[in-house]
C-alpha cells in the first residue's frame, strides 16, 4: 500500500471507531450457560430455559448488575431452571441476541431489560410466536409479550422529604440519565418530596445522555455543586455521584447524597442518607414460577404489566438493604418539622415512615402523585383529588413546580 | 470568574488520564507504530490498580503494577505488529477487546467496593497560597504532577537527545535508521511498551484517584479519545498537554454549560470535530508532513525490503 492508501486507511479507522466510541462503550458480549444436570430417570421432570438480555455489563453496579441479582435469585430458587445471558447489548443489535437467543439456545422465555429493546422484542415476539417474552419498563403488547417494572417514584418521593429537611442551601442536583418519562417521572417525585418540607427549595437538573459514564456523572455532579447545589439525587447507573458527596464532605463541605439501584452507603458512609433499592428477583420468580406452572402461555400476556412498588416489595428504601435510613442523618431528619393537613405537625423522620405504612397498604392510602399538581409555568396538571394514572406516569413529560432543570426535546 | 476558575479547576483532573495515555501514544506512534489497544490497556490498568490498592492499601505500588499491566498488553502489540509484522489495526482493536473483557472478569470481586486508600492533594509551597489562584490551581494529587512534569520531559528527550533522535528516525524512515545503526526493532518495541506504561498509569488514575472505584468499562472510550487526541496534538508532547486539557475542559463545561440551553451532546462532539479537521488537513502529503505525522506510521519494517 502506498503512502496515502495507509493514511486513508487510519483515516477512516479512526472516523468508525470513534462513531462506535460515542455510541456505546465497547459491547463484550459474553454468554454464560449454566447447565443444570438432568439426572436420567424415568421421569425427567421438564426444565425451562430462561435467557436475559441485558443492556449494561453486569459489573456495573446499577441496573444491571440489580437484574443479574434478581437472574441468581431465581436460578437458585428453582432447580428446573436454567438460564443464560448477553452483556453490553446495544439498543439498537437487540435482533440478533434475540434471534440467537431463540433460535440457538432454545430460550423458553426472555427477558429484555431495556426501553430500547422494545421494538426489537416485539418484532421478535410476532416472529416467535412460541416463545414468551417480557419487556422492561417498555409499553407495547402481544399474546407472548408481557410487561414488567419495578418503580422507584414511591421511593424517591421518600428520598425528596429528606433531602429538603436537611440541604442547607434550598438548592438541590439531580443527575439525570436520559431525558425519558421514568427519569422525569422519579426527578418529579423527588421534586414533590423536596417541596411538600420545604416549598421555597429547588431542584436543578443536568443530563448525561447516557445511562452509564462515571466520569461525565462525577462531572455533572461537581458542575451542580460549582452552582451552590448541596444536596444530590440522581437516576445513572454508577456510584460517581455519591463518591464525589463523600469527597466533598470528607474535604469539609458537607454534600448530601442518595443512592440509585445498589446499595451504595459503602462509598458514602458520611453523604449517603438514604437511597432506591430493587429487588427483581421477586418479578422473576412470580413470571418464572407462572410460566413453569403454564398460567402464563404464548396467548395470555398481552395483559400482563409487573408494576410493582413499595407495596409489592419491588422498591426499597435505603442506601443499604437493612438500613432505610443513614443513622448518622436521623437527629437532623428529627429536628425537622412539617404541618401536614392530615397527620398535624410531625417530623420528616416519622413523616416518612408514616408515608411508607400509607404506601404499603394493600388500598395504597398514599400516592405522591396527588393533585393538586402544578407544571413549571404554573399550570394545573394533576386536580385536587386526583391522581396521577399508571398511563399518565408512565408518558411523562413536564416537570413540577420547584424544578428548575429543563427536558430537551 | 468563579466559574471559569471552577471549571478549569475540574478540566485538569478531567484531561489527566487522557494526557498519560497520548504522552504515551505520541512516543509509540513516533516510532511508526499504531496503537489502538490503548483503551485495553488503560482499562486493565484501571483494574489492577484497583485490585492492588484495595489488597495492599499501597496506591503507589497499584499505579506501579497498572503501568506494568498496561506495559505487558502493550508487548503484546509491540509482538504481533513488530514481530509478526500483522496488520496493526487488527491487532490493536483485538487488544482492546481482550482488555475490556479479561479485566471485567478480573474486576468481578471489587464491584461495589469502595476504596479506602488514595492520594491526598499536594501543596505546592508558595504557589499555592497565592489568594484565589493558588487554592484552585496548585492543590492537586501527585499524579497531575506528573503528568505535567512529563511533559517537558519527554518533549526534551524526543528533540534534543540521542534517543529522540533515533525513536523519530525509525518513524520516519526505518530503513534510513536501519542503515545508521539503530535497532530498528528495539525502539520500536521500546516505544510501545513505554506507551503501554502510561496508557496503564491513566487507567489507574481513573479508577484509583478520579472515580475512585471499579466499574466494568469504566473508560468508556476514553482509549479512542486519547488516539484522537494524539492526532490533534500533531505528535507533540507540549501540544499534548494542551489538548489533553482542552478535552477534559470541553468534557467539563458540557455539564456546566447545559442550564444556558447549549446542548451538550454538541460540545461532547466539539472534540471530535477537532480532530476530523485536522485528519482531513492532513489528508494531503505536504500538509502531512508538516504537522509532523510520523512517515513511517504502520509499515512494519523487514530489512532489505524495498
Amino acid at each position: 500500500m502506498s503512502d496515502k492508501k495507509i493514511w486513508h486507511v487510519i483515516a477512516l479507522s479512526l472516523i468508525l471507531v470513534m462513531l462506535t466510541a460515542a455510541c456505546a462503550p465497547e459491547p463484550v458480549v459474553e454468554t454464560v450457560i449454566v447447565p443444570e444436570e438432568v439426572e436420567v430417570e424415568k421421569e425427567v421432570a421438564p426444565t425451562m430455559k430462561a435467557c436475559f438480555i441485558y443492556v449494561g455489563p453486569i459489573g456495573d453496579y446499577g441496573w444491571t448488575h440489580a437484574h443479574n441479582e434478581g437472574r441468581l435469585y431465581v436460578e437458585e430458587q428453582f432447580d428446573w431452571l436454567e438460564t443464560a445471558y448477553a452483556e453490553s447489548v446495544v439498543e439498537a443489535d437487540v435482533d440478533r441476541f434475540l434471534d440467537r437467543f431463540v433460535v440457538e439456545e432454545a430460550c423458553d422465555v426472555v427477558f429484555t431489560t431495556s426501553f430500547g429493546f422494545m421494538d426489537g422484542t416485539l418484532a421478535a415476539a410476532q416472529k416467535y410466536p412460541d416463545t414468551l417474552f417480557f419487556h422492561c419498563s417498555g409499553f407495547m403488547r402481544a399474546p407472548n409479550l408481557g410487561n414488567y417494572m419495578a418503580d422507584f417514584y414511591q421511593v424517591y418521593y421518600l428520598n425528596g422529604l429528606m433531602a429538603g429537611a436537611l440541604s442547607q442551601t434550598g438548592k438541590i442536583g439531580y443527575v439525570g440519565a436520559h431525558p425519558i418519562p421514568e427519569v422525569v417521572r422519579h426527578i418529579n417525585a423527588f421534586t414533590l418530596g423536596v417541596q411538600e418540607v420545604n416549598p421555597d427549595a429547588t431542584v436543578d437538573v443536568r443530563w448525561l445522555f447516557s445511562w452509564y459514564d462515571p466520569a461525565a456523572a462525577r462531572e455533572a455532579s461537581e458542575a451542580l455543586i460549582a452552582a451552590g447545589v448541596d444536596t444530590l439525587a440522581f437516576t445513572e447507573d454508577s456510584p460517581a455521584v455519591v463518591e464525589v458527596g463523600q469527597e466533598y464532605t470528607e474535604a469539609g463541605t458537607p454534600i448530601y447524597t442518595f443512592s440509585h439501584y445498589s446499595p451504595m452507603g459503602d462509598f458514602g458512609p458520611d453523604s449517603a442518607v438514604s437511597g432506591q433499592l430493587v429487588d427483581w428477583g421477586i418479578i422473576y420468580e412470580d413470571v418464572l414460577m407462572k410460566a413453569y406452572l403454564g398460567v402464563y402461555d404464548n396467548s395470555n400476556l398481552q395483559d400482563i404489566d409487573y408494576w410493582y412498588l413499595m407495596r409489592e416489595g419491588g422498591a426499597i428504601l435505603g442506601a443499604r438493604f437493612d438500613e432505610p435510613i443513614n443513622p448518622i442523618f436521623e437527629d437532623d431528619l428529627k429536628a425537622v418539622t412539617v404541618t401536614d393537613a392530615f397527620l398535624g405537625e410531625i417530623s420528616v423522620y416519622d413523616l416518612i415512615f408514616t408515608r411508607i405504612d400509607q404506601m404499603k397498604d394493600p388500598a395504597m392510602l398514599f400516592d405522591p402523585f396527588s393533585g393538586p399538581i402544578y407544571d413549571q409555568d404554573g399550570n394545573l396538571m394533576i386536580e385536587a383529588g386526583q391522581r396521577a394514572s399508571y398511563g399518565e406516569l408512565l408518558s411523562i413529560d413536564w416537570f413540577v413546580e420547584g424544578n428548575i432543570g429543563s427536558i430537551p426535546r | 470568574m468563579q466559574f471559569i476558575l471552577s471549571a478549569l479547576r475540574a478540566a485538569i483532573p478531567a484531561g489527566t488520564p487522557l494526557l498519560f495515555g497520548t504522552l504515551g501514544e505520541v512516543y509509540t506512534e513516533r516510532s511508526g507504530v499504531l496503537n489502538l489497544g490503548i483503551e485495553g490497556m488503560m482499562i486493565m490498568g484501571s483494574v489492577t490498580a484497583f485490585g492492588v490498592a484495595h489488597t495492599t492499601g499501597n496506591v503507589w505500588l497499584a499505579i506501579l503494577l497498572a503501568a506494568l499491566a498496561g506495559g505487558l498488553l502493550a508487548l503484546l502489540h509491540a509482538f504481533a505488529s513488530i514481530t509478526l509484522k500483522v496488520n496493526q489495526v487488527v491487532s490493536g482493536l483485538a487488544i482492546t477487546m481482550l482488555g475490556l473483557g479479561v479485566s471485567g472478569m478480573m474486576g468481578k470481586r471489587y464491584i461495589g467496593q469502595p476504596l479506602d486508600a488514595g492520594f491526598t492533594a499536594v501543596d505546592i509551597p508558595l504557589l499555592s497560597d497565592i489568594p484565589i489562584f493558588g487554592p484552585l490551581l496548585f492543590q492537586f494529587d501527585p499524579l497531575v504532577y506528573l503528568a505535567i512534569l512529563l511533559v517537558p520531559l519527554l518533549w526534551f528527550v524526543l528533540y534534543r537527545t540521542r534517543w529522540g533522535l533515533s525513536l523519530r528516525s525509525v518513524g520516519e524512515s526505518p530503513a534510513t535508521a536501519d542503515a545508521l545503526g539503530v535497532n530498528v526493532v528495539a525502539v520500536r518495541y521500546g516505544a510501545v511498551f513505554f506507551g503501554g506504561l502510561l496508557a496503564g498509569v491513566g487507567g489507574a488514575y481513573l479508577s484509583v484517584v478520579y472515580a475512585p472505584a471499579w466499574i466494568e468499562g469504566m473508560t468508556a472510550g476514553a482509549g479512542w479519545i486519547v488516539i484522537a487526541l494524539t492526532i490533534f496534538a500533531m505528535w507533540d508532547p507540549l501540544r499534548a498537554l494542551l489538548g489533553a486539557y482542552l478535552f477534559g475542559g470541553v468534557r467539563v463545561l458540557q455539564y456546566r454549560l447545559q442550564p444556558l440551553g447549549i446542548s451538550p451532546n454538541l460540545l461532547a462532539m466539539l472534540p471530535f470535530i477537532f480532530t476530523i479537521l485536522v485528519l482531513v488537513a492532513s489528508a494531503g502529503e505536504a500538509m502531512r508532513r508538516r504537522i509532523g505525522a510520523p512517515a513511517a506510521l504502520m509499515q512494519p519494517y523487514t530489512r532489505e525490503e524495498r
